[in-house]
């Protein structure tokens, strides 16, 4: 190799590894824009809408012995209405429901919302669009006494606990956030639901502030 | 496709004409394309055994951060790491290039094709769950924009996307998943690359040592001299205005973010269809310049040069069926490239594709050729190149007075017909061929030199006066290089006196022990 074709090789060679160099890091715009995001965040079981009915004594006795239930309910799963509002203005309005064919499955809420800095108003309200049937009836009939002894007993203590365990699973069948939040440049101001308090949390930097039950 | 295919096949002549100029042709890196990949697996094995035992994936950009810190080994040794992979997704698209534009894509050749689409594929997946392990903001960027895509397949039951939202810390088991998936692909990608190269004889697999060592020196040097940035780490609760992107491996990101889900899948499945239906849309017609060599087994002495000399495994030796006790050669036209190489191997002229055997070569000379060049007066030094190189040096040897004898590929060449030119009256023949590392027949320069030189089947023959043949590569920007060599050859030949011609040389009677007339019944 002579001279000339080595320094020729020697700064092809460091123009290629600064080429590298910049490809592998080049500064890429993502978020250019000063604004801030409100984001909805979380997973809830969706409400059973059920209709209930009490199986007459004759009814039951048709049955094999280990399918005698008191009660047969028929239903679906509730689908919910979702409306964002920002200084009173709708920024998004949908409807979501359970995942799964029937959806029956948890459902998931990610949503982002573009919101300029600054303080707003921030009202987000989850509204269950299925009205129910009070089927509380069917469950308060007198239980048949025969059907809950020996093999059976303590099932109406027991369909109650999982009546009331499911429905305290499930989220509310309305929720509302209303606050008023400062949301600085390209921050993320997330509201999720708190399933143990049962309502809707917007979590900003230094503290949160919780929604309610409607 | 041919058009495509054409404009591929300038724009890689140009690249490899300005990197012949600079560096060499013996140098020329992207000819050694597809072994600078292989090389670059080895480093990215090596960097990231030594990365992986200080990463922790319960917290993924602390550690990843300390090692970025570290100034004597951790700082220098990601970012080889990373320069590592970026040109190896460079080399192995260069080689998908140089193998697409040199009709090196269908056929026999559709399994390394395929392997080697699914090798790229694995290492950018590599490298990609690389960037994420690290999670700064540009790997948040590439998982969120993943988690995006396959939030519209019905594989999972909660959105991906929800991890990254921020109503969380991302889970521990999700580094550990990306962590597997970053070290198991390598596995596979060895299997892949057995694959890749188990339809090829004496494959290589890494280039010349020098070569090696300086990539990896220069690109340890980089490694310290440019440190690639750690992005700041990932905060799902703000807003990056930028993220130091490899564009390398995320070219795609920018495009991909602003497209729809579903309509990003279907342009990185179509495109991905179309690269692996490249063998189908380029194929020919196995017949012609593309039909595969056959075995005349009349002619065959059973010596086993062309399955050692062919460069794709495709003839091996077989009892014959006659009852003699001799082998015959047989091709297996699945294999077969038609590059012709056995043609040149075989100095009884037994095997070859149909029309460039060895005899079909001496048949062109004497029925075609020789006549023409006859009733031009004396026959003119003979520049015998491959039909692959350069147009302007064929035609810069034809200014000069040479006349140009095009074969498919100079390890086609049979021996016989140097001799036969020579014996004709040509005071010369000088052979050119492509860069050794270049030659889409992958051994034709390398068996040429050993049949000319070094006594190989099938050799030019001892009483041939060597000082009238020489050898040349003819590499694309390197055309005063190959005038050079060309006039070289020419000013020492005048020193040997130029033989009687013969009228019509009979070299079967020399090379072969079946005359042609009797092939031919
Ligand atoms: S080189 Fe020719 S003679 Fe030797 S095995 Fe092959 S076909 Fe037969
Ligand atoms: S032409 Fe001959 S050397 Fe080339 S692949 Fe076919 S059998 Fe092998």
């Amino acid at each position: 190799m002579n001279l000339t074709r080595l320094l020729a090789a020697a700064a092809a060679s460091a123009a290629g590894l600064g080429l590298l160099a910049y490809t592998s890091a080049a500064s890429l715009a993502y978020h250019p824009e000063d604004g801030a995001r409100l984001r909805l965040s979380w997973s809830a079981r969706p409400e059973r809408i059920e209709k209930c009915r009490q199986l007459s004594a004759e009814e039951q006795a048709q049955r094999e012995e280990h399918m005698r239930q008191r009660v047969e309910c028929e239903g679906g799963f509730a689908s919910y209405a979702l409306r964002v509002e920002v200084d009173d203005r709708s920024i998004g309005e949908t409807v979501f429901r359970g995942g799964g064919l029937r959806h029956d499955r948890p459902m998931h809420v990610l949503r982002d919302f573009p919101v300029p800095a600054g303080e707003h108003r921030v009202r987000v309200r989850v509204t269950r669009r299925e009205t129910t049937d009070d089927d509380a009836a069917a469950f308060a009939q007198p239980v048949v006494p025969d059907a809950d002894t020996g093999l059976f007993a303590g099932r109406a203590q027991r369909e109650a606990a999982e009546r009331a365990r499911s429905a305290r699973a499930a989220i509310p069948p309305a929720l509302l956030l209303d606050t008023t939040f400062r949301f600085t440049p390209r921050q993320v101001a997330l509201v999720s639901f708190d399933a143990e308090r049962r309502v809707l949390v917007l979590h900003g930097r230094g503290g949160e502030t919780a929604g309610r039950p409607r | 496709m041919r058009l495509l295919k054409r404009w591929f096949r300038g724009v890689l002549a140009g690249l490899d004409a300005v990197l012949n100029r600079v560096y060499g042709w013996e140098r020329n890196p992207i000819h050694q394309a597809g072994t600078v990949a292989v090389a670059m697996l080895l480093v990215l094995l090596g960097t990231g055994l030594y990365l992986v035992l200080y990463y922790r994936v319960g917290a993924p950009a602390a550690s990843v951060a300390r090692l970025a810190a570290d100034p004597w080994l951790g700082g220098w040794m990601r970012t080889l790491h990373r320069y590592g992979s970026d040109l190896f997704v460079i080399a192995a698209a260069l080689h998908a290039f140089r193998m697409f534009a040199q009709d090196r894509s269908w056929g026999p050749r559709t399994l390394a094709w395929v392997s080697g689409l699914s090798l790229f594929a694995a290492g950018l997946i590599c490298a990609w769950t690389g960037f994420v392990m690290a999670w700064d903001s540009f790997g948040e960027r590439l998982a969120l924009e993943g988690a995006r895509l396959f939030d519209v397949l019905p594989l999972f039951s909660e959105p991906l996307s929800r991890i990254f939202a921020g109503d969380g810390p991302v889970p521990s088991a999700f580094f550990f998943v990306n962590l597997f998936i970053h070290i198991a692909l390598p596995l596979g990608l060895g299997i892949g690359l057995w694959l890749h190269v188990s339809r090829l004889a004496r494959p290589a697999l890494l280039p010349p040592r020098r070569l090696l060592w300086a990539i990896i020196g220069l690109l340890t040097l980089a490694s310290v001299l440019l440190p690639a940035p750690l992005g700041p780490a990932a905060d799902p609760l703000r807003l990056a205005p930028s993220t130091p992107t490899d564009l390398v491996v995320a070219w795609w990101l920018p495009l991909s973010e602003r497209l729809p889900a579903g309509a990003a899948w279907s342009a990185g499945l179509l495109l991905s269809l179309l690269a692996l239906l490249v063998p189908r849309f380029t194929r020919h017609p196995r017949e012609a310049r593309w039909a595969p060599s056959t075995v005349d087994p009349r002619l065959c002495t059973g010596c086993n040069q062309c399955p050692q000399d062919c460069p794709w495994e495709a003839i091996t030796m077989v009892g014959r069926d006659d009852g003699s006790p001799t082998l015959v050669a047989a091709v297996n036209a699945s294999r077969c490239v038609s590059c012709g190489i056995c043609a040149g191997s075989c100095a009884p002229m037994g095997v070859g594709p149909t029309g460039r055997t060895g005899r079909d070569q001496l048949t062109g000379l004497r029925e075609v050729t020789l006549p023409a060049l006859a009733r031009g007066g004396a026959v003119p030094t003979i520049a015998i190149c491959c039909a692959q190189a350069p147009a302007a040096h064929r035609a810069a040897l034809q200014a000069r007075g040479a006349h140009v004898h095009l074969v498919s590929c100079i390890g086609n060449l049979h021996s016989s017909v140097i001799e036969f030119f020579l014996r004709s009256g040509a005071p010369g023949v000088m052979v050119g061929g492509c860069p050794p590392r270049d030659c889409s027949s992958r051994e034709g320069p390398r068996w040429l030199r050993q049949r000319l030189l070094n006594g190989r089947e099938a050799e030019l023959q001892s009483r041939v006066d060597r000082r009238r043949v020489g050898l040349a590569t003819l590499a694309p920007g390197a055309l005063a290089e190959t005038v050079a060599a060309f006039e070289r050859f020419t000013r020492q030949l005048p020193a040997a006196p130029v033989p009687e011609p013969e009228s019509n040389p009979d070299l079967d009677t020399e090379c072969e022990p079946v005359p042609l007339e009797e092939a031919a019944k």
